[in-house]
């Protein structure tokens, strides 16, 4: 809809630093009222990010995930838990975000998305082990929100500037996106914060079985990928 | 005839061309969706690719100043689907008023702006006005009030209800000496031609209407036009170029259809309806040897004075456990507010700095789960997680937040346009619309006075607190004047037809011709004015001429 102040527009940043990710990651307000913000990729397809060797995954956290390894799935589970932890009410673990993520990740429209937010899980490993000197989903809650905090609080433009709001924006899509993609299992995100206008019986609902990204896909292509 | 555009701009055009009994081809990038493809998923519809194109894919540039580099970005696109733009509308249609189509004789020269009085008056397009109100189906109620623009019949279709908050909102506008006047909606409130009401479902602003309550032209104008039999609609079909024979005339669109295979489609007339960011790309991407820097632009002034709409919000939160007793409107449901407040759209001196303002309208808080947590987590050094966001989601869900926004005067300046970037291509291959943006000094003036007003009207309401959104945006979706209309050649690129004045038979009827931005937005205009140009065309084409 609207820009409050044009003049900090995203640019590209132009220096160099070694822990940056896909520099060219931002994020952009939506054209259109209630459609907040979009994640924006890439300005080159054929861009490679830097992706580091991974570390040995965790035995004990195999699960269906498609788009990240074992490792970056333990990782990513521990940066939603300290976005949305579970308190009186559900979290992100409890929603499904890591679900949701990685099923997102996985459609066509967000392969650019996923080569620029896939590396950034492996650089917050990275930094967790220069710093704690063990792994971010084994480090303690304190130490994993001083660690995101820096991330967070990075200048405008860095590469942990916008992985910290794609995380914050993907995890707040699968906490309180429609359950068909994966997340807001048992609609604990629309219970949180009072959501009560998807599920009353109108016309409007999603119609089991739904399946929003196939459903995009279908209206947008006529079935026809990559288009 | 070949129209590019389906939005409110192309589908006028269709339907009065197709009614005269001539052949038109309705050629639009996007897909044709159709009622029941409109479903309640904020993901579907505001995240994704479902209305606006991906970064990737089809990207504007944007800079803020020749100075600064360009970021891709999807702002300045409306959506890419048959309706365009008034399919997801919240579809707020005010008219402009007289002072709209004289505002440099009114203000005289203002340094640093490029403003220019409109070859037609207001009472030009006021029978247009009534055209557009009665074939998309308005609903309102025109009362008197001093800034009430002139108007000879009430609105086709009768108001929508209100919620209870639009009293409020009308006492503490006359406590103040200001007038909160109702605001006509392209949403139908009773059964029109046909369709269906609205059945206040509150996903409204950014949604495809499931009901076609909704007055998008997708559910009135379109239906219409492909029932006169003379109008053939082909949905993903991205124009690529205008091209011209020997003397310079329009002779055929090159575009891309449904199966990406490259088409020519010839053409007596060409109109072009595909918002004024991408008409001026299009114009300027069609190069021949004839217009070596692009179609109708001979004194260079395609997709020059792009104008948006000046934008400030603030919001007031009401704490339902707190409040619900002492404010009994606070847990009424309905959805629509439709009150606006124009007291401040001209100013009788320069006394606060400036004189043409806009208009204030409230509404409440998008309902939008997502999008409201997305603001509320932040970023930066003011971003929040964790237990603290969860706090804020609960206090976010146990109030509820009213809000004004503005639609303000835009000042067209030598430092605001759309070029196009040969470097940058679209997943077409065709160079990218690049936009560079500074804004006049006295467009934030105004809007930091009005968004002052609307905060004090905010405040008789006694809500928990008031925050203050931003007083110097624009809103990107209303964009116009990349091919102003005038009467000398030298100054404009449309004469007062919306024809171009270099090529005879080319017109522009989305918000590109508009010389000056106007303080309400403008899609019922780009409507009318569509209208009033179709019924020209006409008149033309019959005389032979």
């Amino acid at each position: 809809m609207t820009r409050d102040d044009p003049a900090t527009a995203p640019t590209e940043s132009s220096s160099p630093d070694e822990d940056e990710l896909s520099r060219r990651v931002f994020v952009h307000r939506m054209a259109f009222v209630g459609g907040g913000v979009v994640l924006l990729g890439s300005a080159c397809k054929d861009e490679k990010p830097k992706t580091p060797p991974a570390p040995p995954p965790p035995q004990a956290l195999a699960s269906s995930h498609k788009t990240f390894t074992n490792d970056e799935w333990a990782t990513l589970s521990a940066a939603v838990d300290r976005v949305l932890p579970k308190d009186e009410d559900p979290g992100a673990l409890e929603a499904g975000v890591p679900e949701y993520i990685d099923r997102m990740l996985q459609t066509p429209q967000m392969e650019q998305m996923r080569k620029n937010f896939v590396p950034g899980v492996a650089a917050l490993e990275r930094r967790a082990q220069k710093m704690f000197k063990t792994s971010f989903w084994k480090a303690t809650a304190a130490q994993q929100d001083e660690l995101l905090t820096i991330f967070k609080n990075s200048p405008e433009n860095t590469g942990e500037a916008r992985w910290y709001e794609m995380l914050v924006v993907l995890t707040l899509e699968g906490f309180l996106g429609d359950p068909s993609y994966g997340g807001n299992q048992g609609e604990v995100g629309w219970k949180l914060v009072g959501f009560t206008l998807v599920g009353r019986n109108v016309k409007g609902d999603p119609k089991a079985p739904y399946d929003g990204s196939k459903r995009l896909e279908e209206l947008r292509c006529g079935g026809k990928r990559g288009c | 005839m070949v129209i590019i555009g389906s939005g409110a701009g192309g589908a006028p055009m269709a339907l009065e061309l197709g009614r005269a009994g001539f052949k038109v081809v309705l050629l639009e990038k996007g897909a044709w969706y159709k009622q029941e493809d409109f479903v309640h998923d904020e993901i579907l519809n505001s995240r994704r690719n479902f209305f606006m194109p991906l970064p990737w894919d089809e990207p504007h540039l944007w800079r803020a100043g020749a100075d600064k580099p360009y970021s891709r970005t999807n702002e300045a696109w409306t959506a890419n689907c048959v309706g365009g733009g008034t399919v997801h509308m919240s579809g707020y249609f005010y008219r402009l008023k007289p002072v709209d189509f004289r505002l440099k004789s009114e203000l005289g020269a203002v340094p640093g702006a490029n403003l220019a009085d409109w070859p037609i008056t207001y009472a030009e397009l006021a029978p247009y006005y009534d055209k557009a109100e009665e074939e998309l189906g308005v609903s309102g109620n025109a009362t008197p009030h001093p800034f009430l623009e002139p108007r000879t019949k009430n609105y086709p279709v009768p108001p929508l209800a209100s919620h209870p908050v639009a009293e409020e909102i009308e006492k503490a506008c006359k406590q103040l000496g200001w007038h909160a006047v109702r605001t006509a909606r392209a949403i139908l409130s009773t059964s029109y031609r046909g369709r269906s009401p609205c059945v206040y479902c509150t996903l409204c602003g950014s949604y495809g209407c499931e009901h076609g309550a909704k007055s998008s032209t997708a559910a009135s104008l379109i239906p219409a036009a492909l029932a006169t039999g003379k109008v053939e609609l082909r949905p993903r079909s991205m124009a690529k170029e205008i091209a011209v024979d020997a003397k310079g005339n329009a002779k055929s669109v090159v575009y891309v259809d449904q199966d990406g295979v490259e088409q020519e489609q010839p053409a007596k007339v060409v109109v072009v309806s595909a918002t004024a960011v991408e008409s001026a790309r299009l114009l300027l991407n069609s190069k021949s040897s004839r217009f070596p820097n692009g179609l109708a632009n001979d004194n260079a002034l395609v997709g020059k004075n792009l104008v948006f709409s000046s934008f400030g919000q603030s919001k007031a939160t009401f704490s339902v456990a707190k409040r619900g007793k002492e404010l009994p409107w606070l847990t009424a449901t309905a959805p629509f507010v439709d009150r606006g407040m124009q007291d401040f759209y001209l100013m009788p001196d320069d006394k606060f700095g400036f004189r043409k303002g806009g208009t204030l309208g409230f509404m409440w808080a998008h309902p939008n789960p997502i999008f409201a947590a997305v603001g509320i987590a932040k970023k930066g050094e003011r971003g929040i997680f964790g237990k603290a966001l969860k706090d804020k989601l609960r206090e976010y869900r146990d109030s509820r937040i009213l809000e004004f926004e503005i639609y303000g005067e835009f000042l067209s300046n030598p430092d605001t346009y759309v070029g196009v970037d040969p470097n940058v291509k679209d997943k077409y291959g065709l160079p990218v619309a690049a936009i560079t943006i500074k804004r006049h000094p006295l467009d934030f003036k105004m809007t930091q006075f009005l968004v002052e007003r609307g905060e004090e009207v905010l405040s008789l309401l006694k809500p928990d607190k008031v925050d203050r959104v931003g007083t110097a945006g624009e809103t990107t979706i209303l964009q116009g004047g990349t091919c102003r209309f005038g009467n000398d050649p030298a100054t404009s690129v449309l004469d007062k037809d919306c024809r171009a004045h270099a090529v005879k038979n080319l017109y522009v009827v989305d918000g590109s011709f508009m010389p000056t931005s106007g303080g309400v937005p403008i899609t019922l205009t780009i409507a009318a004015n569509s209208f009033r140009v179709a019924d020209r065309l006409v008149q033309r084409l019959k005389k032979g001429a």
